[in-house]
């Protein structure tokens, strides 16, 4: 079990932090251009996914995984994306992501006067905050294989 | 938790607008600090509305750093000091306004504006209380902080 990196994208797509622990592989473009791939193709999938879904869709897409690892997303009805990459055994990641929102996000940045809305969070006690809880969870392993 | 969050949202917009960049009042604190002295003698009313008189000058200080602090920031003084010639020092650890702004020396160019209004609301409550006073505040470490108050006798 481990946690690879983390997104955080508002409703109009900017990315407002970008966080990362046990990455391998990087993508050789800019930090900024992979934001714009990562949300295009997110945008993409949802829409997909709505458009394919045989039943009523209700929470929509949740996540994918490939043979290596798994892409979790968790969106909020005021449009803030979380997008979390981990192995793909990690389980309670939901949860994981949920617990980020309401006591990392909500309380560090939502909650700071100095954050102004829309643009990318530059706090170090969000950071630190986000840092800490990632690092004592169940699901921040060891660096694997 | 939803009143909590109201009243510091309200704060800090009343804290964007009145230091306005526009109408050129970016640093001019003194109006924040009228809000928080007109808000402090009025509170001050009904917040001692049960009590008795106080003894002494210690005893409001001491009311201040406790039911007075409680009921505005849920939380109490961490340490009161006084040189008993009319200089108090509050010190509160965890700082309401300032907690969820950093831990350290990030935005610290920021601190005087979230603790002006606070320093107006000790004048006002002290001033209805009958000690005209100065305060100040002095913040080192975020989210930690530090009132002086100085009462001034004549």
């Amino acid at each position: 079990m481990t946690i690879c990196n983390l997104y955080i994208f508002d409703k109009y797509g900017t990315l407002l932090y970008y966080g990362e622990w046990n990455r391998l592989k990087h993508s050789g473009i800019t930090k900024d251009e992979e934001a714009k791939l990562m949300y295009g193709m997110l945008f993409s999938i949802k829409s997909f996914v709505s458009k394919i879904s045989p039943m009523d869709p209700k929470a929509g897409f949740l996540h994918y995984k490939t043979n290596k690892y798994a892409l979790n997303y968790l969106e909020l009805p005021s449009g803030v994306k979380f997008v979390l990459n981990t192995d793909n055994t990690s389980t309670g990641i939901r949860e994981f992501l949920q617990t980020i929102y309401s006591k990392l996000w909500v309380e560090y940045v939502v909650r700071n006067p100095l954050w102004t809305m829309g643009t990318p969070v530059t706090s170090d006690l969000f950071e630190a905050k986000l840092n800490e809880f990632v690092k004592q969870s169940p699901l921040y392993g060891s660096k694997i294989i | 938790m939803a009143e909590e969050a109201i009243f510091e949202f309200l704060h800090s917009e009343i804290v964007n607008y009145t230091l306005n960049k526009e109408n050129g009042k970016e640093n001019d604190l003194s109006t924040l600090e009228y809000i928080g002295y007109t808000t402090g003698y009025r509170i001050i009313e009904r917040l001692t509305r049960e009590w008795p008189r106080f003894k002494d000058e210690l005893d409001t200080m001491k009311f201040i750093c406790t039911d007075f602090w409680s009921s505005i920031y849920r939380k109490q003084i961490d340490n009161l000091r006084t040189n008993h010639q009319g200089v108090y020092v509050l010190q509160d650890n965890a700082f309401r306004f300032l907690t969820r702004l950093s831990a350290g020396s990030q935005y610290l160019e920021h601190a005087p504006k979230f603790v002006a209004y606070t320093c107006g609301l000790v004048r006002g409550s002290l001033a209805n209380l009958g000690i005209t006073s100065t305060v100040t505040a002095e913040v080192q470490t975020m989210p930690s902080c530090k009132f002086h108050i100085q009462v001034n006798r004549t």
